[in-house]
């Protein structure tokens, strides 16, 4: 069974307010087309998942890495941005460690966890219906026939745009959250970073009244007079 | 402990008011729903800033609803609102000890005097319900130049049609500009306009205290770490509870105020943040709590005397809501055809652009001659705006689109890479925000919601966020403008859009100030007509708002009313 396929899929609540997602979107639209959204953990909680186990489980230093849930994000963010001569790879701008930092360390919401680890499953059992082996296993061709192939359906395509819009905070965020060591990513881009930047103890979910985080992704706001 | 004053809120409202009456020697308490950062606290943080809402309420535990306006099938239209924490659409804009202005841009502009006429001098608009102001330029102008010596404004004064006077030079001078200001310059002199130094409040030398820009290039929506941002916090606060006269206390949000029998205050409750209630009491109230949730709070605060709410006998309060009407336009400088110093030039970071064109805050155009209901007599002034220009950072914002084709498919890999370094090294885009005025209609205001309430079980505002049609008339107008300046520029892709969208971080109106009760919240000094010891400081009293961003005028009226109730307080001592 297919599940990014799953008819029954809508686009929940909690993607439609990301900015990326909104972007080309009247705010008057999105409002309108809110109405009538079913969220994904009310469709989603009976599926089983498929190679990776998905409970939170304490997983000490780095041995995280090798989950087969871990392994297998890691082998989606390379193909996304794959070592090259062009620019810093998904290895190079420590996209993983931002994405573990994202599920373990951030306020986000436990919806959007639950559909990144179930994407995992999900990503697999399609891999296997089509090519009878685990994403992993699979060579650089066939991982591109894959998620090309899961796009195809709204919960991929949100499945891997979640993970892009991860590999561009890896990429372009402070180092103290994971990602872009040593400023690799604004430097391949030529983008100056402000100064000073957070450091351990004040990342912004460590801040004196950060027990009222919200736990959603601010849209963004039809804000003016608002940038330097 | 029984006050002199009890502030409610601590932004630019609620800060000269502590300042002035903590430094005259008065007890002043400031409850302040936030928690307490300092400059340690603040850092050019993009994940914090731009891509996470990190200095507001969680939107499940605090929130709004808006009403927004729809059409049906059968194209009739009604209103229907819709929760913040369903939309995500945040009206929160810094809640924190000095409130939004921690996270201001700063850009000071004045009022013009005929700005506090509106009426008067171009007439009445159907559909709005503009007024003249009960006090004039003249009685203003002192007091933003309080605000350029205490808050901190650099800048200098440049002739322009439009200039209005001032008493004084500005104390501090302009901060180091960005190259590509004088490309502006040269290019409004070939155009015949003015092009405009914009005045900031952000300390270009140190001073008072705190320290002069570093000049990181992010500025705007990020919290100052040096303290040469002039927000509430570190201009005024910080000097008042120095002075020992001045208590601040944070986390301790206001969800009612006590009356009496003779309509007076008797008493703010608060909570604090263990949720257990509290209560104090002073001579005189201040609520100050930017304009949505100080219409909630007065509206919430019912009692015996008040059950409309606190000073709504007259069903003024919540009415009349403004934001600021206008809109963006963006004009793109391709590298390719640059010369390398004019690369070099536009892609400085650190120093301030700091130019705006105000030519069009008043317009003489056949455009607007059936405006008014004076039509018939060939009136073709119409009040106008500012075009203010500016460039963006927010290199993650900038990513987003990178993975898309022309055809809105998804891509990746070497794609991808090449998509994300067209975007950041190829061109660079210059920006204008125009600044009209947001007119002030019925179908602007706040109710209380009653469906919706927050965490402590209170009702929610309700803001319905109607605009009117002179609105986006004007600002497409001015943005037009803007085009032609960008074009003449030598700016590629230009473009433009205006919306009657509400932008949440200007708000002003809900209790305007005016000299009739029936039809105004406040009197001249932002004293409620109907309750003796009730101070409004914030943007709320505006009837309307002028065409440039509001702290400012926030700023210079709450020092006004400031020096009122500190004259009352020493006659009552």
């Amino acid at each position: 069974m297919n599940y990014f396929f799953d008819k029954r899929y809508k686009t929940p609540q909690w993607l439609q307010e990301k900015s990326w997602y909104k972007n080309n979107k009247s705010r008057r639209a999105f409002l309108k087309s809110a109405a009538g959204v079913i969220a994904i953990t009310s469709t989603t909680t009976s599926l089983p998942s498929s190679a990776v186990a998905l409970s939170k489980t304490s997983i000490k230093n780095n041995q995280w890495r090798i989950t087969p849930l871990w392994k297998t994000l890691n082998a989606v963010l390379d193909h996304l941005l794959p070592k090259s001569s062009t620019g810093p790879s998904a290895q190079d701008i420590h996209a993983l460690q931002y994405l573990h930092n994202v599920v373990t360390l951030q306020p986000t919401s436990e919806a959007e966890i639950t559909f990144i680890k179930k994407g995992v499953g999900w990503l697999n059992g399609y891999s296997q219906s089509q090519l009878n082996k685990l994403f992993i296993d699979l060579n650089t061709v066939q991982k591109e026939t894959i998620l090309r192939g899961i796009s195809k359906s709204q919960a991929g395509e949100n499945w891997i745009s979640t993970l892009l819009s991860y590999i561009f905070e890896a990429m372009l965020t402070p180092e103290i959250y994971g990602g872009n060591p040593e400023h690799i990513g604004e430097k391949w881009l030529n983008h100056q970073a402000g100064f000073p930047l957070p450091k351990a103890g004040t990342r912004y979910y460590e801040l004196p009244g950060a027990y009222r985080i919200s736990e959603k992704i601010t849209p963004q706001k039809i804000k003016r007079n608002s940038k330097a | 402990m029984n006050y002199d004053i009890c502030i409610i809120g601590s932004g630019a409202g609620a800060s000269p008011v502590a300042y002035t009456l903590a430094n005259a020697g008065a007890k002043v308490l400031v409850l302040e729903k936030g928690p307490w950062l300092t400059e340690k606290e603040f850092y050019k943080d993009e994940l914090a800033i731009s891509l996470r809402d990190a200095y507001n309420p969680n939107l499940n535990d605090e929130q709004h609803v808006i009403e927004d306006q729809y059409e049906n099938d059968n194209g009739d239209l009604f209103w229907q609102g819709e929760a913040t924490s369903e939309s995500g659409s945040t009206f929160w804009n810094g809640t924190v000890v000095g409130g939004s202005s921690n996270f201001m841009s700063g850009y000071f502009h004045r009022l013009k005097p005929f700005d506090f006429r509106l009426k008067s001098e171009f007439g009445a608009i159907d559909g709005a319900n503009v007024v003249d102001w009960p006090i004039s330029y003249n009685d203003l102008e002192p007091f933003y130049a309080m605000v350029d010596k205490h808050v901190g404004v650099s800048g200098k004064h440049v002739d322009h049609p439009f200039a209005e006077p001032h008493s004084t030079d500005f104390d501090y001078p302009p901060l180091a500009e960005h190259p590509v200001a004088v490309w502006i310059d040269k290019t409004a002199e070939k155009l015949g306009v003015h092009s405009i130094p914009i005045p900031r409040a952000v300390l270009s030398q140190p001073a008072m205290g705190r320290r002069s820009c570093e000049y990181s290039g992010y500025c705007s929506n990020y919290g100052c770490s040096s303290g040469a941002k002039g927000s509430g916090r570190a201009a005024l606060l910080n000097n008042a509870v120095a002075g020992g006269n001045c208590t601040i206390k944070p986390e301790s949000k206001v969800y009612k105020i006590d009356t009496d029998n003779d309509g007076q205050i008797s008493g703010v409750l608060f909570y604090d943040r263990q949720n257990r209630k509290h209560k104090v009491t002073a001579k005189y109230y201040v609520v100050a709590c930017q304009a949505i949730e100080t219409s909630r709070l007065l509206l919430a605060s019912k009692g015996n005397k008040f059950p409309k709410g606190l000073a709504n006998n007259n069903e003024q309060v919540g009415k009349n809501l403004l934001f600021s009407a206008g809109g963006t336009g963006q004009g793109d400088f391709i590298f390719e055809n640059m010369s390398k110093q004019q690369v070099n030039e536009l892609t400085r970071v650190g120093p301030f652009l700091n130019r705006s064109l105000q030519d069009w805050y008043q317009i003489n155009d056949k455009t607007f001659s059936h405006d008014t209901k004076n039509s018939m007599t060939k009136n073709i002034r119409a009040k106008g705006g500012t075009l203010d220009f500016l460039f963006y950072q927010n290199p993650v914002s900038r990513a987003f689109g990178s993975q898309r084709d022309s055809d809105g498919g998804l891509v990746w890999g070497e794609q991808l890479k090449l998509n994300l370094k067209k975007e950041f090294t190829t061109y660079k885009t210059l920006r204008f925000e125009v600044f009209n005025d947001w007119l002030p209609t019925d179908d602007c205001f706040v109710t209380l919601d009653n469906k919706v309430t927050d965490k402590w079980g209170d009702p929610v505002a309700k803001v319905r966020v109607g605009f009117h049609p002179h609105d986006l008339k004007v600002g497409e107008y001015i943005a037009a403008k803007g085009e032609e300046f960008l074009i003449a520029m030598g700016a590629t892709n230009v473009s433009s859009g205006v919306s009657g969208s509400p932008p949440p971080n200007l708000q002003a109106g809900g209790c305007r100030f005016g000299n009739d009760p029936k039809t105004s919240v406040l009197n001249k000094y932002c004293q409620a007509h109907e309750v003796d010891n009730l101070f409004v400081t914030d943007g709320s009293f505006m009837p309307t708002g002028g065409s440039v961003p509001y702290t400012y005028t926030i700023y210079a009226n709450a020092f006004r009313v400031a020096e009122h109730i500190k004259q009352r307080w020493q006659a009552s001592i």
